[in-house]
């Protein structure tokens, strides 16, 4: 009967904690693609929060992991992700926080899939002997006025595919949450120039 | 014969990556290219007093946080790949010029490199740090800061508590900042 009950208050407090987040007004999105690589880049802006996604193709990736003396299997793992750059700011005059675990990506059957965060790697390479800990954006953040980030942000899907990132954050402590539509996963490699 | 085919081997695989290298840097232009550094400080809601570390710097010679206590105390987190924190490093460089004496240093905590590594590297730059760098090889005194991503720079009072912070680069020979510092090194 107790188990039932869980059943039944769970899907209530989902919808609750979704209710928590106000939808921010439409992002900003400015799309810019790199006239040399080819790759892409995006920028949303809204309620005092900016993200900027890079496409980053997987011998970068590679190379970035390697110079740091991951094991192979960890190399290839990661780079077998859709690897994007990650710039995040806080632009208001307030305390900003975000959560990685509460943002996830849509892909374009509709499936949601939660974002791998930095802990979640961390854990895997502490049991790969990797202490090197710094190339991901931080899970989690409180950020001050002027206060930005980076780091890799990983995506679980093949090559060139397109998705939207769902994310969110609070403005002291209000809840913001906004969808980042019309991101692609970078290619295998550069195209021919 | 033989050594020729090796050596053309060689000199091949050199070029090889090397161009892999440049192409990859420029193809990735776009991720080095960053944000223009601003020059908050963000004064912490209630000050909190710095964990304790000693550390080694390029020549071996260790430092204590504790030793610095009557001192305002620029401290950085950062590594030589991180590009923002390339990026500040020069106006950390001025900032220290400029205020470095009786009552303000600038310490700079490289993060899980080694000295020849960092000394290559600040061989590089366009201004040669003249503060100190010491070197966190196991991270273990980030962790201690809470140190989430890099660069993150704390402003430690002359009772060795933190009183302000920033996370990514900053241009730290603002007037606000050398302000804020000012201010530290008055009270």
């Amino acid at each position: 009967m107790k188990i039932r009950a869980i059943y039944l208050l769970l899907p209530l407090l989902a919808l609750s904690t979704g209710l928590l987040y106000n939808s921010a007004d439409a992002a900003k999105i400015t799309a810019q693609k790199n006239a040399d690589s080819g790759l892409y880049s995006w920028v949303a802006e809204s309620e005092g929060f900016s993200i900027e996604l890079i496409q980053l193709i997987p011998d970068f990736v590679r190379a970035i992991y390697m110079k740091h003396d991951f094991p192979q299997e960890e190399v290839d793992e990661i780079a077998g992700y859709c690897v994007f750059g990650t710039i995040i700011k806080n632009t208001s005059d307030k305390t900003l926080g975000y959560d990685v675990a509460e943002w996830y990506y849509t892909d374009k059957k509709g499936n949601k899939h939660s974002v791998k965060t930095k802990t979640q790697w961390l854990e895997q390479w502490r049991k790969a002997g990797v202490t090197f800990s710094w190339t991901l954006l931080p899970d989690k953040g409180t950020f001050y006025v002027g206060d930005w980030q980076q780091g890799f942000t990983t995506i679980k899907l093949p090559r060139e595919s397109e998705f939207s990132l769902t994310y969110k954050w609070t403005l002291d402590n209000k809840a913001y949450t906004d969808t980042f539509e019309g991101l692609r996963c970078a290619p295998e490699q550069l195209s021919e120039q | 014969m033989h050594l020729n085919n090796y050596l053309n081997n060689k000199f091949l695989q050199f070029t090889a990556i090397a161009a892999l290298f440049t192409l990859l840097v420029n193809a990735h232009a776009a991720w080095e290219v960053q944000p223009k550094l601003g020059y908050t400080l963000t004064p912490l809601p209630k000050p909190v007093p710095a964990p304790q570390f000693t550390l080694a710097d390029m020549d071996e010679e260790k430092h204590s946080l504790e030793d610095l206590r009557g001192k305002v105390v620029l401290l950085n987190f950062w590594a030589t790949w991180c590009p923002p924190c390339r990026r500040e490093m020069p106006s950390m460089e001025r900032l220290y010029q400029k205020l470095s004496g009786e009552n303000f240093t600038v310490i700079a905590i490289n993060q899980m490199e080694d000295a020849d590594h960092v000394f290559a590297y600040t061989g590089q730059l366009d201004v040669d740090p003249t503060f100190t760098i010491l070197f966190d090889k196991d991270s273990k005194v980030s962790n201690s800061f809470d140190v989430k991503g890099l660069p993150t720079t704390y402003l430690i009072d002359k009772q060795g508590n933190i009183r302000y912070r920033a996370i990514g680069g900053r241009e730290f020979d603002h007037p606000e900042v050398e302000k804020q510092i000012m201010q530290l090194m008055q009270e």
